[in-house]
């Protein structure tokens, strides 16, 4: 009894300063995770002749101003540029989850020959950087006449999302008890019934999960875009927001900040609302067991 | 994470054979099917990536002109060149210090989170995550304005405290160390996460047995914690390294490879030689010398994985 | 002349199928009938200006001249930030396809001359007209004794010394004003205007905590200026057939020791400091000289206006072998696989006239520097302020006994080009001045890059 307790007493003293421990760690963590987002914000709100004044505190604003959010929306080119992104990610979403919910599905429920080497190529294909292929693919795409083209973008981004989506599916797929699909098959469904009707349900938070990540991913594409795009009114947001932005020799800071900013709004609302689905397919594998 | 990977890696298990013939008729319909199911993204993989990684071999044996075979030239030149050792040092350099720190922070996270009640929780790790949702070469232009020499925010703050102004991206080595503080800022929340979801994957059992047992919170993390997590740390640490050691977006829009290249790393090295200065074989060759260091880090990884993975089996 | 140009486009038999296929197109109707079409159409990607408002002059020009002659002319304005307008030149030179005319700068007209169209006939009439251009324009747009792009108005700069006249008065002693009055004539103390006193007087402004504001990255200003040091002082790392000339080049060294002097008055995060960072300095009043075109004084006349105010531009300092100033010149190219090389040639033609130009160096607060030395005395530079007149020796004047420098020059392009972007001549500096290596040491590291340059061909 009395040990029970000490220990029960000792456990609870030890809980509180963890907890006091974890909440000013939490803290901390959160003010310096936040600090460049917020200092974008600060700056997207300031004049251009506040900003370039090195008297006061470069953290406060003292004349707000929307100025650049104005300026920035007015610019056709960069309402060009959220359109070729909005183009280029949705394209890429569709092509990437036909293409991996169809060979998940596949490498998961079907053995065939070449299988295992292929769920092994798949993982190894994610070993290879987008920054190794650029050249090769400069050459590739320049070939097929579709640099500077938001085309050509959509050609080569699968490459991104592709492995890992078809990695989170067949982690989801094969989590599926087989006495479904044995069941089902007696009834005597076919194939493509059994992935309609049953996988693609059951599967649901992993498809939405993998869609999440290749919206994340087509939306954030840098290295290809940079090397392949370089007219203005192909670009996407990133490298439109980083090389026509940032303009002259002296730069727009509110612009770039505004601009930076809304940018990232699409992906952090998307996050904001589906983030559970988004970290569940994240860590698929480690929350099954 | 784990269980998904070994099922890329070992076979996939189809449904139970044993049936009768009709069975085996359809067994061989199945793989047909299944293969045209998996065309797609066999074309994926061996159009846009294999194919071009072959290619980038073709390339990198030719002259910069582009109109005469060179054999090894451009890796003998590359071999020769001091700023070349000076980008695989500080790639190396970038990718484990990073990854090191990212892990280290990652994972005090996930357990700071871990131990506050669980309703408060998704609160703290929406915001824990930003860093990581914002495409990451936009946030790096906020990072590269609180870096500016002249308007540093940051020495702003410093100078607060009475510390002196720091050449944030002038000086080699604070240039390095603000370029991997960026990378830590961006990449230690998908560290959190994964961590935090293999915490929550193991047993609450265990830690009441341990605490009865007398166990100290650090046998407890030592013979517990660590090594249900190992997996999933490894397999983190493994993707982490891989993309990290292939960044390409903060270097280029931090530093551009200055102070003297001293911050350049593989991918914008590749870039500056292969694209900006017109020498498309000699920029394949600087990010072939990619593949070797990452095939040993996958290597490593996957061969430990794989063994705990029978082990536990 | 047009029918010519036009039949080369075919001559290239690599040339993508698409690509030949119009081009077989456009030679089959004749280049007056293409011009003489409405349905002309003209796609131009110049360089976007640095100068607020700057890019307004080229887009009315465009479509003044697509009236008149019946087309349309598309313009795109393409950033050099980020070396965005190196990769559009490489991707289009590439793909062969893209703009008509493109802007390339300083050495990218050598590097992509077998893809240019042969511009003689326009520079030959343009010459005529106006006189001789500057000799570094010709050493850069003239390969192989032809033409192979047209030296531009738009965006060709000169980097003279922007200096703030109140804080170099005061720390320096320096009335710079009174040494380079807004007139045709040198004022007193002009002629002690050299690397000595310069050396001195961004010692005395870095002590008063107002540092000289100069580059030492890998961006062009940066290049540019160490370039034109090392001019005034005739070292070259490479001669024009491609000799290296660093060991026992006394020349060099003395240019190497003079600009380690300065780099060690900067500030010390000058080694990362890009095309901006030196206007920032300015604007924000930290910095009592730059080195730059007019840009910097108009952001800073519209975003500090006291500071603009306090800004003069006067011709950089002189070295043992005369005067030389840092000139980043932009080219107008035809791409050879363009199927309007006749009217893209007539564009042009009118682009460069004495009216147009001076359209282009008024609309950019005399930023644009005409290639025609005829062309220095447009009264924009007399008239700029506040404070008037600041500008007044941007460009050239006779009195200035100054002459242009492009940085590794007179190497051949195709190396020059290589150690120029590689910013050679900056990192051979910080390697003295901030890594604390001996001269022969970092003398030894430059000879073994111009050797891998050399090598790679």
């Amino acid at each position: 009894m009395n040990l029970a307790a000490n220990i029960h007493g000792s456990l609870r003293a030890e809980r509180r300063w963890a907890l006091i421990i974890a909440y000013v760690s939490l803290c901390a963590a959160v003010v310096i995770f936040l600090l460049p987002p917020v200092y974008m914000l600060i700056t997207s709100l300031k004049t251009n002749a506040e900003m370039s004044n090195l008297q006061g505190n470069p953290w406060l604003v003292r004349s707000p101003t929307l100025e650049h959010y104005g300026t920035i929306l007015g610019n056709p080119l960069f309402l060009t540029f959220f359109w070729n992104s909005i183009k280029v990610t949705v394209l890429t979403v569709i092509v990437t989850m036909v293409i991996s919910v169809l060979a998940a599905f596949a490498l998961a429920r079907m053995r065939f020959w070449g299988s295992q080497a292929l769920a092994t190529g798949v993982f190894l294909t994610y070993l290879v950087p987008d920054t190794l292929l650029f050249i090769p693919l400069y050459q590739i795409v320049g070939g097929l006449g579709l640099l500077n083209s938001t085309w050509g973008l959509v050609l080569v981004y699968p490459t991104l999302t592709v492995p890992f989506c078809t990695w989170i599916m067949i982690g989801y797929f094969a989590s599926i008890p087989k006495e479904l699909d044995e069941a089902a098959l007696i009834d005597g469904a076919t194939w493509s019934q059994m992935l309609l009707k049953i996988f693609i349900p059951v599967a649901l938070p992993g498809i939405i999960a993998a869609t999440i990540f290749a919206f994340t991913v087509s939306w954030a594409a840098f290295v290809y875009p940079t090397a392949f795009i370089t007219t203005p009114d192909q670009m996407p947001l990133t490298i439109g927001v980083v090389s026509t932005l940032v303009r002259g020799d002296t730069f727009a800071w509110g612009q770039i900040m505004a601009g930076a900013l809304l940018a990232a709004l699409p992906p952090v609302v998307v996050y904001a609302f589906l983030m559970d689905y988004y970290i569940a397919g994240l860590t698929a594998g480690a929350t099954k067991g | 994470m784990p269980d998904s990977m070994t099922a890329a890696v070992s076979a996939p298990r189809g449904p139970e054979s044993g049936a009768g013939g009709g069975l085996r008729r359809l067994a061989r319909r199945r793989s047909t099917i299944a293969f045209l199911m998996t065309l797609p993204l066999i074309c994926v993989i061996v159009g846009l990536v294999a194919y071009p990684a072959v290619y980038a071999v073709y390339l990198s044996t030719l002259n910069r002109r582009m109109d005469e075979f060179a054999g090894l030239l451009q890796f003998e030149i590359l071999v020769d060149n001091e700023t070349f050792w000076l980008v695989v040092w500080q790639s190396c350099l970038f990718a484990i210090s990073a990854v090191l720190a990212k892990a280290l922070i990652g994972f005090w996270l996930a357990h700071m989170l871990h131990h506050i009640p669980t309703k408060g929780q998704r609160k703290w790790r929406g915001m824990l995550l930003i860093p990581w949702v914002i495409p990451p070469a936009l946030s790096t232009l906020g990072w590269w304005w609180m870096y500016d020499p002249t308007y540093s925010s940051l020495n702003w703050i410093l100078a607060i405290f009475a510390v002196p102004a720091v050449p944030w991206l002038g000086e080699p080595w604070w240039a390095r160390i603000s370029v991997i503080l960026v990378n830590v800022w961006y990449g230690a929340p998908f560290f959190m996460i994964m961590y935090l979801a293999a915490l929550k994957s193991v047993p609450e059992q265990l830690y009441e047995a341990a605490a009865i047992d007398g166990a100290t919170s650090w046998q407890r993390l030592r013979h517990i914690t660590l090594p249900m997590m190992q997996n999933i740390i490894s397999i983190t640490v493994l993707f982490s390294l891989i993309v990290t050691f292939a960044n390409y977006d903060i270097v280029r829009v931090l530093t551009n490879g200055g102070p003297r290249d001293l911050t350049h790393v593989f991918a914008t090295y590749a870039f500056q030689v292969g694209i900006l200065s017109g020498n498309i074989p000699r920029g394949a060759a600087v990010s072939l010398f990619m593949l070797p260091a990452l095939a040993v880090f996958a290597y490593f990884i996957l061969r430990g994985v794989n063994r705990r993975n029978r082990e536990m089996a | 002349m047009s029918e010519n140009v036009n039949a080369t486009s075919c001559n290239d038999v690599s040339l993508p199928r698409r690509a030949a296929l119009l081009g077989g197109a456009a030679t089959a109707l004749t280049a007056p009938a293409v011009f003489g079409q409405p349905t002309t159409n003209i796609r131009c990607g110049f360089w976007d200006h640095w100068v607020p408002a700057g890019n307004d002059a080229l887009r009315r020009l465009c479509a003044q001249w697509g009236e008149r002659n019946r087309a349309t002319v598309g313009v795109d304005f393409i950033t050099s930030v980020g070396n965005q307008n190196l990769l559009t030149i490489a991707a289009q030179a590439q793909s062969r396809s893209g703009h008509d005319i493109l802007s390339f700068p300083a050495w990218e007209p050598a590097v992509h001359a077998r893809m240019l169209v042969n511009v003689d006939d326009v520079m030959g009439r343009l010459t005529a007209k106006y006189g001789a251009v500057t000799p570094a324009a010709e050493y850069l747009g003239k390969q192989d004794g032809r033409w192979v792009a047209i030296p531009a108005v738009s965006g060709t700069q000169m980097k003279p010394a922007c200096v703030r006249i109140d804080l170099m008065q005061q720390h320096a002693g320096i009335d710079i004003r009174a040494m380079w009055p807004a007139e045709n004539r040198a004022g007193p103390g002009a002629d002690t205007w050299n690397w000595e006193t310069f050396a001195v007087a961004a010692e005395k402004c870095n002590r008063a905590g107002f540092a000289f504001g100069l580059p030492m990255g890998s961006f062009t200003d940066a290049v540019d200026w160490v370039g034109a040091l090392f001019a005034s002082y005739g070292a070259n790392v490479m001669d024009e057939r491609g000799g290296i000339t660093v060991r026992g080049n006394a020349k060099l060294r003395a240019a190497v020791e003079m600009c380690v002097r300065i780099a060690r008055q900067l500030p010390n995060d000058v080694w990362a400091w890009d095309d901006a960072s030196n206007n920032r300095a300015l604007i924000s009043g930290r910095s009592a000289l730059v080195f730059n075109p007019p840009s910097a004084w108009v952001s800073a006349r519209r975003d500090q206006p006291a500071v603009g105010a306090q800004c003069w531009t006067v011709p950089v300092p002189s070295g043992p072998e005369g005067r030389f100033v840092g000139y980043l010149p932009y080219f107008w190219g035809i791409w050879n696989f363009s199927r309007v090389q006749g009217p893209a040639k007539e564009l042009l033609e009118f682009l460069s006239d004495r009216a147009s130009a001076e359209v282009q160096t008024n609309t950019s607060a005399g930023y644009d520097i005409p290639p025609f030395l005829s062309m220095n005395d447009f009264p924009v530079w007399a008239n700029e302020g506040p404070p008037v007149g600041t500008v007044f020796n941007y460009p050239i004047k006779a009195h200035h006994n100054a002459r242009t420098s492009v940085a590794f020059a007179p190497a051949p392009p195709a190396m020059a080009v290589q150690a120029y972007n590689q910013a050679l001549n900056t990192k051979l500096i910080a390697r003295i001045a901030q890594a604390n290596e001996t001269v022969d040491q970092a003398l030894g590291w430059l000879e073994r890059e111009l050797n891998t340059i050399r090598r790679g061909g």
